[in-house]
């Protein structure tokens, strides 16, 4: 277990920078998640950590020293890959040990450690299989037991799960969880799938464009984001976003329609847009924030998102599973004052 | 017909369609391949001068191979030719290409120049090499050597170094072409597995022996079966280069290709020359089979 810390890490290819200083602690034990868009950045930073990019510039720090020059080996760290890379002519025994190949430890140790992490991950059955012969999760797991049997400082991962079907994800999503709150090694986790990173974090970490976006809690980024990127990257469906104009306390939507909003310190006249999550919509029969027409409806069992077209804007609200509103009637959407968003229509930057 | 046509299923036209476009290699196969090769096994029973009447002999032919003396020489060499040259290309064609996979600094260009060889023809080659092999003051092989006072090597006039001498340039031509496969090869290992293996911080020599090479199994195999065949029915090299005694000096060159030209073309002995093919066909079956065993996966 370590602390990781990254100092204003730069990377360029070229003439093109990828990465535009990059600052983030990680405390010991810690699970952080990277998360954004493809090209962001995220596995590029995974990468730097684990001393497979060169850094351009800027400092990487693991359990407290400068690891910038050392071998991705000399860095105590262990990596699982996308595509797993276990040795598919290897079986699981010998994969698993590759890992300590190098560990200074007698072979009864390494043998112990080995049973141990197979023990763990419930691997004991299939330690003489060859790759070809496990599921995907099994391999994965494979690859996790490659990882742990070093006993790294950190554990990174690279979008383990995204050669996983659905069912298998969410699995070995909650797999790893638990194993981290076992184990409760330092995890930096890159995933491009917000709720993976929601539901795995300790912390968030949104990258966009080579930029750290917001860092916080799943609830703190899902309920307070810094800005209108992070405000429709986290949560699905993403959030209602309204263009409009504030003034005297209420934005006047460039579409229609006129929304309260109160507490917030900007000029009269200012540029802004109204932020409103599915979820805190209400599709109620009283007159509310709007009133439209159901356009669409997807139900989803326990809940049912109802595409409403309100004076020329699609706003996305969720119903109830059962009972849903019909389509092409006309109904009302209502949301309490505090779960408004505010942001700058020009920066981005989040107001309320 | 048409009509007929017409009432058949999809599947039953698709199988009609399959049909006309497999006769054509069919036909071509049957014709130019199999019907020879029958015949050419009928005939190595048979005993015949090419101008005369085929008759029957029996066993006789074999018999006069199995008690032939310049047979098992020529079967030696052949063998010879085989089992130096197989492992040896292959070794020096994956150092080439190992290497070269990392080398970025002209890369097209070096493979091109490994390539040329493999485009050129072999006759030139070979007399481009005979050149080389020369004593002095001609060779350039025994002029550089005589420049250092080192005394003069006898290539191809010695029935030691005769054979090695001619297997060089053979080596050498098919580099290229295993040099481009063994590439293709590499390139087709995901770079994950070389990254994990950093990570774990196994040393070059690992990665290679227990990453590199036995994910490049299926590549080994073929290029080993592949240069074993080409070793086994090596013919151009030696005449070429020994054309004032074929397979010279004392057979210590001849392979079975260059004997089976020798007892059809020059002895006119087709019954003779179409046993030594039999046999040559069954030594490159078997030896074909036995490495795909061998190399397939356990």
């Amino acid at each position: 277990m370590a602390t990781l810390s990254l100092r204003n890490l730069v990377k360029t290819y070229g003439d093109t920078q990828v990465l535009h200083g990059i600052n983030l602690e990680i405390g010991s034990g810690e699970f952080v998640v990277l998360v954004g868009p493809s090209g962001c950045g995220k596995s590029t930073t995974l990468r730097m950590i684990a001393g497979l990019e060169e850094i351009t510039a800027g400092e990487v720090h693991i359990a407290g020293r400068v690891v910038n020059n050392l071998e991705p080996k000399d860095r105590d760290i262990a990596m699982v890959f996308q595509n797993y890379a276990i040795y598919p002519h290897m079986s699981v025994r010998k994969n698993i040990g590759f890992g300590l190949r190098t560990a200074k430890i007698s072979a009864k140790d390494k043998l112990g450690r080995l049973e141990e992490v197979a023990e763990i991950l419930g691997l004991g059955e299939l330690l003489d299989r060859k790759p070809s012969q496990l599921s995907g999760g099994q391999r994965q797991r494979v690859a996790i037991g490659r990882a742990m049997v070093r006993n790294p400082a950190a554990f990174l991962f690279d979008e383990p799960l995204s050669n996983l079907d659905a069912q298998l994800r969410t699995q070995m999503r909650l797999e790893i969880k638990k194993l981290h709150q076992r184990v409760g090694n330092t995890i930096v986790f890159v995933t491009h799938d917000q709720v993976e990173a929601m539901t795995m974090a300790d912390r968030i970490v949104i990258m966009k464009d080579g930029h750290i976006q917001q860092v916080g809690s799943p609830l703190d980024v899902f309920y307070n984001p810094a800005n209108m990127f992070v405000a429709q990257f986290i949560g699905a469906p993403s959030m209602n976003l309204m263009p409009g104009v504030w003034s005297n306390g209420a934005v006047s939507l460039d579409k229609g329609g006129l929304v309260p909003a109160t507490g917030v310190k900007i000029r009269q006249g200012a540029s802004v847009v109204l932020g409103l999550r599915p979820d805190d919509l209400r599709v109620t029969q009283e007159a509310g924030l709007f009133t439209g027409t159901v356009e669409v409806t997807e139900p989803l069992g326990s809940e049912t998102l109802v595409h409403v077209s309100a004076g020329g804007q699609e706003i996305i609200a969720k119903a109830a599973g059962k009972h849903p509103p019909v389509l092409g009637s006309s109904v009302h959407l209502t949301a309490s004052p505090d779960a408004l968003h505010l942001f700058d229509k020009n920066t981005g930057e989040a107001l309320l | 017909m048409v009509k007929f046509y017409q009432d058949l299923s999809i599947s039953h036209k698709q199988i009609v369609w399959a049909w006309v476009f497999l006769a054509v290699p069919l036909i071509f196969y049957v014709t130019i391949r199999f019907y020879p090769t029958a015949n050419a096994i009928i005939l190595s029973f048979q005993s015949w001068n090419l101008l005369g009447p085929r008759t029957w002999a029996g066993m006789e032919n074999y018999i006069k191979l199995w008690n032939d003396p310049v047979f098992w020489k020529v079967f030696r060499n052949t063998f010879v030719y085989l089992l130096i040259g197989t492992p040896v290309s292959l070794v020096i064609s994956f150092t080439i290409a190992f290497h070269l996979d990392k080398l970025r600094f002209m890369h097209g260009l070096i493979r091109a120049l490994y390539f040329l060889p493999f485009m050129t023809s072999a006759v030139a080659m070979a007399w481009v090499w005979r050149w080389f092999y020369q004593p002095v003051p001609i060779g350039l092989f025994n002029n550089f050597l005589a420049s250092f006072g080192i005394s003069q090597i006898a290539f191809l006039n010695s029935t030691t170094n005769a054979l090695p001498s001619i297997l060089a340039p053979a080596v050498w031509a098919g580099l290229g072409f295993q040099i481009i496969i063994f590439m293709a090869g590499l390139r087709a290992i995901p770079q994950t597995y070389y990254e994990a293996a950093r990570i774990d911080g196994v040393s070059g020599w690992t990665i290679l022996t227990e990453i590199t090479l036995p994910l490049l199994k299926p590549t080994i195999v073929f290029l080993v079966v592949l240069s074993s065949i080409g070793f086994l029915r090596i013919f151009d090299q030696v005449y070429n280069m020994t054309l004032l005694d074929p397979g010279g000096p004392l057979n210590s060159t001849k392979p079975l290709v260059l004997m089976i030209y020798d007892t059809a073309f020059n002895a006119f002995d087709m019954g003779y020359a179409a046993a030594q093919t039999v046999v040559l066909f069954t030594v490159l079956l078997i030896v074909s089979l036995v490495q795909l065993r061998i190399l397939r996966d356990r």
